[in-house]
């Protein structure tokens, strides 16, 4: 695929081929749950018959062939119901039909050969569905509707359009197809079915035009015979063959008289029965007395680059109201009815931003099923029985942000089954029930989402991991030093694992330290919460969107920041007694009983503030994680939304640690505000 | 200008057909993802051609040519199947389907037997 313009239908088949998998995974899984495969045979079948059809469209033959067998072997099962089948090994080996079209499509849209071959998928598939043939056969006797039986239904009726047309000159035509019509048979069946309405008497040749392959190559060499009494004209049948679809060529002559058709016919064909009589009448037409009603589309499939465009421009159109209506020189004009309209083009544009933000929010549905598989595949393979449970999977997250939190949510929900869950003889020991508990939950909390992996497995063993830190160099404190949070949160720190074995699945030391750092990239955080013998709950808390924030923006000396206003806990003036020193010279703030440490950003970004003395400033309580700080600034210089900007990449490189800045975005009047890292202040 | 409604349960075939099919002087005037969609978009529409899958959820493709065919007996509803499907097509086709296209089809094909048969 040396092509650099992407076949336009290309996306579009990748899309719905994965949708599909996804689907139809899910419905194997739960079908798997149930025992019940009954009710999901029909949907596989449909799904990798539409696979197969689609991928044979854009040439995957892998995809394609692989697809038919999956098909051959659930049409084989929905014919025969209640069979007896081996249902996890069947789901096995759906799954690995599965992950092997997912795998070539990934190929198919990084644009690369994977040079994979699924004959020995194919192989298997064929060779479960011939077991499950020979097995039928040896339980019993052919059923009495054998295929060939049921396709003499599919014989022309001759009785179905009323009496056909008689009389009239003989004809006869050797029809040929065009090359690549394939199904020359039911091609030919066509014409015999259609020639009905105009002709009687009808005789043809091969005269098997039901299902046989003879016949096929019999109508591809030699064309098909056929053979009729109708009272139109030679013009008028012609124009009938012609119009015919596929038809390549043929010859269309008035035949001799019936007698001498069986001495003459051409290449000595003997068309010795007339066309086949209606064994069957068709069954009437259903019946739809109920229409449902119009429909209409409306869903429509976007790109999310288009998205990315929208948010883009909308990002820009926020800052440019801003600066519009907040333009230096209106200062002092009385512009009643131009701050009247102003502010409805605010309001306007904060929808506007709200329908852009809610068209990216894509519902946790999926991310989350991705977990049933995950669970299903290792608790077979590590022999634990665990019962998943998934709550709130209709939260919505923005679309970056979902794909950010996939991979950090699968280590998460592994390690849980690999470390967390024991095993049902420890569990029993530990007088537990056998099956293990893991529930993932999502909720809307503020302007943030929370999702929760729990489960009720051992727990963490905080002397284990503290002596574990210790060894690796992560730490030199000792216990007493370390709160519980703080030895939990060991565990993510790159190279950190407390388990001597690897097994498949995780303990390779890598993982939890990319599940933070996927989080934090986000602008999340994780929090950890675990009880010895009752399990562990890790949190993670994910920003609804990442593009924009409400902020509240404050002046040190010329300087602006902005602090994302979820992180505000409050804003007050203290005087100077009410500071408090710790004999390292750290200023401390007594509020209510508890202590919080003070900050001077001025101090901290060297600037030259107004309120040198904490009389003149204000201080704003801040907090993360259940930790504060206290921040000094000159003012407040009020609440909006700001859109955040990552910090050119000159700065970055030139100053490798910023620290306390995530970003920077521009006010309304034009000038730039330095957004401040709540998270990172409080390491300093 | 020729009116056809597409009929498939993937998005990707109806978006396929209806790219060939408008490139050659078609108008796509619906599409329908089942049978039961299928009836009533016919009934609304009232299309020139019908292209239909088969195999599709809810209702299936024989059995939506056969209520189109039985309450229009001028439609022009042409198959498009699977390879191998024989026995359906010739249900479709008793069914009062038109024509039939193999999948995977090419576009000349498909033009050609669409010319033909309105």
């Amino acid at each position: 695929m040396s092509d650099s313009k992407r076949e336009p239908m290309l996306d579009m088949f990748i899309f719905e081929t994965l949708n599909q998998l996804e689907h139809l995974e899910q419905s194997l899984i739960s079908s798997e749950k149930s025992s019940n495969l009954d009710a999901s045979i029909n949907e596989i079948f449909r799904i990798m018959h539409t696979i197969k059809g689609s991928a044979a469209m854009m040439l995957f033959d892998n995809i394609a062939s692989l697809a038919h067998a999956a098909e051959d072997l659930f049409h084989y099962l929905r014919e025969h119901p209640g069979i007896g089948i081996d249902h996890p090994a069947l789901t096995d080996l759906v799954l690995e039909c599965v992950d092997f079209i997912k795998n070539e499509v990934a190929f198919i849209d990084s644009e690369e050969e994977s040079g994979s071959n699924p004959q020995s998928l194919i192989e298997k598939t064929s060779d479960y569905l011939a077991a499950l043939k020979g097995r039928q056969s040896e339980e019993q006797a052919p059923p009495a509707t054998s295929p060939e039986s049921e396709k003499a239904l599919f014989y022309i009726s001759s009785s179905e359009r009323g009496p056909q047309p008689e009389g009239g000159p003989r004809y006869e035509a050797v029809i040929h197809f065009s090359e690549s019509c394939q199904m020359e048979n039911v091609r030919a069946f066509l014409i015999v079915h259609n020639l009905k309405e105009i002709a009687g008497n009808i005789k043809f040749y091969p005269d098997d035009i039901a299902d046989s392959d003879a016949s096929i190559e019999l109508i591809r060499s030699e064309g098909f015979y056929i053979s009729f009494n109708s009272p139109h004209s030679q013009e008028y049948l012609d124009s009938f063959f012609q119009r015919s679809a596929c038809v390549d060529h043929f010859q269309l002559s008035p035949a001799p008289p019936e007698s001498e058709i069986d001495r003459g016919s051409p290449r000595g064909c003997r068309p010795e029965r007339p066309g086949p009589a209606a064994a069957t009448i068709p069954p009437a037409p259903e019946r739809f007395d109920s229409p449902s009603p119009s429909i209409h589309q409306s869903m429509i499939n976007v790109s999310v680059s288009k998205l990315d465009r929208l948010m883009d421009l909308v990002a820009e159109l926020v800052i440019v109201q801003a600066m519009v209506t907040q333009n230096p020189e209106l200062e002092g004009l009385n512009l009643d009815n131009f701050y009247k309209e102003a502010r409805q083009l605010k309001k306007i544009t904060n929808d506007l931003q709200d329908t852009a933000m809610a068209l990216r929010m894509v519902s946790l549905a999926n991310t989350f099923q991705k977990m049933n598989r995950l669970v299903r595949d290792m608790s077979h393979k590590i022999q634990k029985k665990v019962k998943l449970e998934l709550v709130g999977a209709d939260t919505e997250v923005d679309k970056n942000v979902i794909e950010q939190i996939s991979d950090p949510l699968m280590h998460l929900v592994r390690n849980s089954l690999d470390h967390g869950l024991e095993t049902p003889e420890e569990r029993l020991t530990a007088g537990k029930s056998p099956e293990g508990h893991l529930s993932i939950e999502a909720k809307n909390f503020g302007g943030d989402v929370w999702i929760e992996v729990k489960d009720d497995g051992r727990g963490l063993d905080k002397y284990k991991i503290l002596a574990r830190a210790q060894e690796h160099g992560l730490t030199d404190k000792s216990e007493a030093e370390l709160s519980e949070k703080e030895i939990f949160s060991f565990i993510f720190l790159p190279g950190f694992s407390t388990r001597d074995g690897v097994t498949q699945f995780s303990g390779r030391g890598v993982g939890m330290d990319v599940v933070i750092r996927n989080i934090q990239a986000i602008g999340g955080s994780v929090l950890i919460d675990s009880i010895p013998g009752q399990g562990t709950t890790i949190s993670l808390k994910i920003p609804l969107t990442l593009a924009i924030i409400d902020g509240m923006t404050i002046q040190v000396g010329r300087n602006r920041y902005t602090i994302p206003i979820n992180s505000i806990r409050e804003a007050f003036q203290i005087t100077e007694d009410e500071l408090v020193c710790d004999p390292d010279g750290h200023e401390m703030i007594f509020i209510r009983g508890k202590c919080h440490p003070l900050l001077r950003l001025y101090q901290l970004y060297h600037v030259h503030p107004a309120a040198r003395n904490i009389n003149d400033g204000i201080v704003l309580q801040l907090e993360h994680n259940g930790e504060t700080i206290c921040l000094l600034a000159d003012s407040l210089l009020g609440e909006q939304q700001v859109v955040i900007k990552p910090l050119p990449n000159y700065i970055k490189l030139q100053n490798s640690n910023i620290k306390g800045i995530s970003g920077c975005t521009l006010l309304g009047d034009g000038s730039i505000s330095l957004i401040l890292d709540v998270s990172s202040l409080l390491k300093l | 200008m020729k009116t056809i409604l597409v009929v498939d349960d993937a998005i990707f075939m109806r978006k396929t057909i209806r790219l060939i099919l408008e490139k050659n002087g078609y108008e796509v005037v619906g599409e329908a993802s089942n049978g039961r969609e299928a009836i009533s978009m016919y009934e609304k529409l009232q299309p020139d051609i019908v292209t239909m899958d088969l195999t599709m959820p809810d209702m299936d493709g024989i059995s939506a040519t056969r209520a189109i065919h039985s309450s229009n007996p001028d439609s022009n509803v042409v198959i498009v199947s699977a390879m191998g499907q024989d026995s359906c097509v010739r249900e479709a086709i008793m069914a009062g389907a038109r024509a039939f296209i193999v999948k995977p089809f090419q576009e000349s094909f498909i033009v050609e037997t669409l010319r033909k048969i309105s």
